[in-house]
């Protein structure tokens, strides 16, 4: 069912863009991947990993693993209305109807042999360690073995070498279950890449500071978390450059329409991943997302000649791998960079990360300024979501900030 | 010329009628029901006739609450946080905190000096705590709402609902009343419960509240019992209520309109 789904949208994409071959479409060129690589993992035929979120997709990439992690199961679910299944499944077997959404459509879909078997699992304590409950349940239900990356929540010497040395391990890992080692040469030309990805990211990210902003509030949704999975790919670097010509096309053809951001804000951690009108219930209030949490370059170049080092730093720089004062103070960073007006925080239901810091990264927020409005909602239930309250909600926090 | 406020609530259907010089002319209260363009329509005729004047001299009318796009002759509608805001800064100047529970909704709002909203939070994902929970709870200890304010007097005991599960403290209290406990000590506990939600509100949208004047609005101001155990928890001698505490939304709208017509 699945891959047929992925295979229907890879066709469809594919046609759409052969209509107009030289132009940028930079969302779909990208929906196209995302597509692909679902079906690849829905094909029965390729070699795949289930992992965590902060696991080193361009190393399991140079080992030609195709690898994701769970989460993108459950957005993706979600986005096709179909999540609701699988959460109730996974809650008639016991699982809390309270814990995360995300998690709670992927162990449904596992018990209902929705989800591809994969080889091998990596779990990553980082951005929680409810993922990796997860995959140790995932580990059990389909007889595989588990390299569970942890996560210290510091940046110190130790801790890089603490985190390098399981990456190492891993890479290890990964070869005793392909049957093919890490290759460094291999690595290095993922890492190189990666490092031109991520220049253009960055480019990407400095357009979308402009005031007024290229980016409409669904142009980047869910990018940084997505594009770390095509990363030391080819491909990934020719996504990138699609947003990034994209942006640029729209800053040099005066594209941006001021009239639509009269109001600036933050969306704090995650999209609501169902089809919600989210963009179009703030664009009637002149508001726009013009910048995620998500949607940063917290980390120096990938250093080929030191590829592990390189890559656990790069884990350890992402703040929700650190405590809440990372967090927030992150969230000052890009509040002041992006001169932002408010932020949305969807305190999605069960999330450490999400409801758990909603009081400390409101205050900090609020120091600097930058209110906020706390939503509590499920960003993958749409259950638990009343459109009229949230739309109440959205319409008194613009009119707060217009005043 | 005169401005129309008026504010479809979950319960009440509302509307005030101000002058230029904004004072209330006339204001109506009547159940939502579940025909709100019904409700709507009372309202209206309620308050024209009341002050003998008719539909054309209405210069501007503004709607709120969560019917507020039902009103179809409307000149723009604005949600109950900035019309509670703005009503209640009319009826009792300096209020930075005001404490709003509704039929279904329940909310704090922060409110900064020049009377602009600060900050506000609402109850999210149930009706705990507000006119529906109140409204249960006088069913189950089978007296009438009106009579619940006052149920309390004398309770000493430091009894709080442990559920804020509308249908499980019901059944709470049900068990209560059979291990024989007074009726008096449940009001108090009940609206214990309530205080300390509303308390969580507050502090959300305000961190330190001493000395700030604290304001409430909405028809569960009008239970005495609920503000003495709010004025208890939020530690304050005086928790301001407006004369009509129903009808700050819909005067909110009213000001609002006569603002936009200016
Ligand atoms: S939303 Fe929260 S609980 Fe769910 S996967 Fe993300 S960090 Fe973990």
């Amino acid at each position: 069912m699945m891959y047929d789904y992925f295979s229907s949208i890879v066709t469809g994409i594919t046609a759409k863009l052969e209509q107009d071959p030289q132009g940028i479409h930079a969302r779909k060129r990208y929906a196209l991947a995302v597509a692909t690589l679902g079906r690849r993992l829905y094909s029965g035929d390729a070699r795949i990993a289930w992992c965590g979120v902060t696991a080193p997709f361009d190393l399991l990439n140079s080992m030609g693993v195709t690898s994701c992690f769970v989460e993108f199961v459950g957005a993706m679910l979600a986005s096709t209305e179909t999540a609701e299944l699988f959460m109730q499944g996974a809650e008639d077997a016991g699982y809390a109807a309270d814990s995360c959404a995300y998690h709670r459509a992927v162990t449904g879909a596992m018990l209902k042999s929705a989800m591809p078997v994969p080889d091998f699992i990596i779990g990553t304590s980082s951005p929680c360690t409810a993922g990796l409950a997860v995959m140790e349940n995932m580990a059990k239900q389909y007889n595989r073995d588990l390299f569970v990356v942890n996560v210290p929540q510091s940046e110190s010497p130790d801790a890089v070498r603490f985190l390098a040395r399981q990456i190492e391990e891993m890479a290890g890992f990964v070869g005793d279950h392909t049957g093919q080692a890490l290759s460094r040469n291999r690595l290095g030309e993922a890492l190189e890449l990666t490092n031109e990805a991520t220049v253009l990211i960055k480019e990407i990210y400095g357009l979308a500071k402009q005031k007024p902003s290229p980016v409409d509030s669904r142009f980047l949704n869910n990018f940084g978390v997505v594009i770390t999975l095509f990363m030391g790919t080819r491909e990934g670097v020719d996504i990138c450059r699609g947003f990034r010509d994209e942006l640029r096309h729209r800053v040099a053809t005066n594209a941006m329409d001021a009239s639509q951001e009269r109001i600036r804000l933050m969306w704090v951690q995650n999209r609501i991943q169902f089809p919600f009108p989210l963009e179009s219930m703030l664009a009637e209030y002149g508001a726009k997302i013009v910048v995620d949490e998500l949607n940063d370059v917290t980390w120096e170049p990938m250093d080929p000649d030191n590829p592990f080092e390189s890559i656990a730093r790069r884990i350890l720089s992402i703040p929700f791998s650190r405590n809440a004062d990372a967090r927030v103070t992150h969230l000052q960073t890009l509040a002041r960079e992006y001169q932002i007006d408010g932020a949305i925080n969807p305190c999605h239901w069960g999330c450490r990360q999400g409801t758990g810091l909603r009081g400390i990264i409101s205050n900090g927020l609020k120091e600097i300024g930058v209110p906020v409005l706390n939503l509590e909602i499920d960003c993958v239930d749409s259950r638990n979501l009343a459109e009229g309250q949230i739309h109440t909600r959205f319409e008194a926090f613009t009119e707060m900030i217009q005043g | 010329m005169y401005f129309l406020g008026i504010d479809i609530g979950s319960l009440s259907c509302d509307a005030v009628l101000i002058d230029e010089a904004k004072n209330v002319v006339s204001s109506s209260v009547v159940p939502t029901g579940v025909r709100n363009l019904e409700a709507i329509a009372r309202v209206t005729k309620d308050v024209l006739e009341q002050s003998g004047i008719s539909e054309g001299d209405i210069a501007a009318i503004i709607s709120t609450g969560y019917g507020r796009t039902r009103v179809e002759n409307r000149d723009g509608a604005v949600t109950e946080i900035t019309c509670h805001a703005k009503g209640i800064q009319e009826v009792i100047p300096g209020t930075r905190v005001l404490i709003d529970i509704g039929g279904q909704d329940s909310k704090a709002i922060h409110i900064g000096e020049n009377g602009n909203v600060l900050d506000f939070a609402m109850n999210d994902k149930c009706a705990a705590g507000t006119g529906r929970f109140l409204e249960a709870m006088a069913r189950a200890l089978e007296v009438d709402i009106l009579d619940l304010g006052d149920l309390d007097r004398g309770a000493e005991s430091d009894l709080v609902l442990s559920s804020m599960c509308t249908v499980f403290a019901e059944s709470e209290v049900v068990s209560l009343i059979a291990n024989g406990t007074e009726q008096r000590e449940i009001a108090r506990g009940m609206n214990r419960a309530i205080a300390s939600r509303t308390f969580s509100l507050v502090k959300r949208v305000a961190r330190e509240i001493d000395g700030l004047t604290i304001s409430m609005s909405g028809g569960v101001a009008l239970n005495s019992g609920v503000v003495r155990a709010l004025r208890e928890s939020l530690k304050t001698d005086t928790i301001h209520i407006p004369e009509k505490p129903d009808t700050i939304g819909a005067l909110g709208a009213a000001l609002i309109a006569r603002e936009r017509k200016a």
